[in-house]
């Protein structure tokens, strides 16, 4: 029975998966898309889930794909993401995000990690108009926030 | 909370006339006002300092309260305790969460008047929504400045519309400015906390070390995640500032105790 159960959870996934990886460039069958699944959730899941891929697809997983698969383009609102997977005898390997472009043509790095930067580097807005300050010395002298009421004076 | 709080609206909104203006400053003190009479711990006579000390349980404090604690303990398990609403004493502080969530109302009442052109900024702390203006080419004569200061022109020609921008200063050398940031879509609020050598002082997570960073800047899509962060990544120090920036969608500009910086990609200036 939780066999079964678990093999019927496996598959729901499965349709998710297959669906997009139907939309890449590779087109994967559906017994194959279940053994790469069930390899990405619980072990549990795995034994059952091969047994039932065993039992149910005609064309069995003969030869396991290998190779590099490009998964489609999906937009966000920081850009596109785009990733592609490793796969080596129906084990994922590796996943590789690739490079995007955001809307402003910037590219932006799939790492969001700070790194070190210049001065001369740092954003620095096309317009002179700055309407508001920030900084740590804020709330503790008057300095920052007496310059923030001038900028309010001066209408900026 | 001790601070005064500065209130733009863009010209989109200032068009309604001054009053708009002047009743736009009235939503947001009143907001302020209310967290400051509930939260401040400057006044002896406010429910979190009743609370501090002890007159008032905890479970018997008002929802407000409670909410806002509720609120702060959850930002402690996302940051693995680095953030936290506790001193090192035990004592309740929620400073960390108050002023978000102060600012955040103030907006929410402001957008609620029909205004969607504005920026509030709370000792240092910005959330901006809309545009400032539109650029214009030409200004017309003086005369038809408005008494407060504020011109209106005719548009000779519209060219880039501007984002509200705020200017990150130097915090070893307060004239200067490091960065200035357009506020766009859909990060749309920044917060900066410190290390300061004087004044106030962040207790940090690293082994009674100081931080490593003397300034931290963090850009989000809401003020309350800005401030939260800023205070966790100066308290955390370049691990936290690594979990932080892997985790949530935020811009970071940090100061270290050397002047060096550290920027995340969206911060770097395009080419």
């Amino acid at each position: 029975m939780r066999a079964r159960a678990v093999a019927l959870a496996a598959l729901a996934s499965v349709s998710i998966v297959g669906i997009g990886w139907q939309l890449g460039s590779q087109a994967i069958d559906a017994s194959h898309s279940l053994a790469l699944s069930a390899v990405r959730t619980d072990p549990a899941a795995v034994a059952d889930a091969a047994a039932a891929a065993a039992t149910s697809a005609a064309s069995a997983t003969a030869a396991a794909q290998s190779g590099t698969f490009t998964g489609s383009v999906v937009a966000t609102r920081f850009g596109n993401m785009q990733v592609s997977v490793t796969i080596d005898a129906s084990t994922i390997t590796d996943i590789t995000a690739l490079q995007l472009t955001n809307h402003d043509g910037r590219s932006v790095q799939i790492s969001n990690r700070a790194a070190p930067i210049l001065r001369s580097e740092v954003l620095a807005a096309q317009s002179a108009s700055v309407q508001n300050v920030s900084g740590a010395t804020y709330t503790t002298d008057g300095y920052l926030q007496s310059l923030q009421s001038a900028l309010d004076s001066a209408g900026f | 909370m001790g601070t005064m709080v500065s209130l733009r609206l863009g010209a989109a909104d200032f068009e309604h006339g001054a009053s708009a203006l002047a009743s736009a400053a009235q939503t947001v003190a009143t907001v302020f006002g209310r967290w400051d009479e509930q939260f401040s711990l400057y006044r002896k006579d406010s429910e979190l300092s009743r609370v501090a000390r002890g007159d008032i349980r905890l479970t018997d404090a008002s929802d407000g309260l409670r909410d806002c604690y509720a609120v702060a303990l959850n930002w402690r398990d996302r940051t693995q305790g680095v953030f936290t609403p506790h001193r090192a004493d035990g004592v309740i502080d929620l400073s960390g969460v108050v002023k978000g969530l102060a600012i955040a109302e103030a907006g929410a009442a402001l957008s609620t008047n029909g205004l969607a052109n504005w920026s509030i900024n709370a000792g240092g702390d910005v959330l901006v929504s809309g545009r400032p203006s539109d650029r214009f080419e030409a200004w017309e004569s003086a005369d038809s400045a408005m008494p407060t200061g504020h011109r209106v022109a005719a548009p000779a020609a519209v060219t880039d519309i501007p984002e509200w921008v705020v200017a990150i200063v130097d915090p070893f050398d307060r004239g200067d400015v490091i960065a200035s940031v357009p506020l766009r879509h859909p990060l749309r609020a920044v917060a900066t906390s410190g290390s300061a050598e004087r004044g106030e002082h962040i207790w940090t997570a690293l082994n009674s070390e100081p931080s490593p960073f003397r300034q931290v800047s963090v850009f989000a899509a809401d003020i309350v995640t800005a401030d939260v962060l800023a205070t966790a990544i100066v308290a955390g120090g370049e691990a936290t500032l690594n979990e932080m920036t892997d985790r949530f969608a935020i811009d970071v500009l940090a100061v270290l105790r050397d002047g060096q910086l550290l920027a995340t990609p969206g911060l770097r200036r395009s080419e």
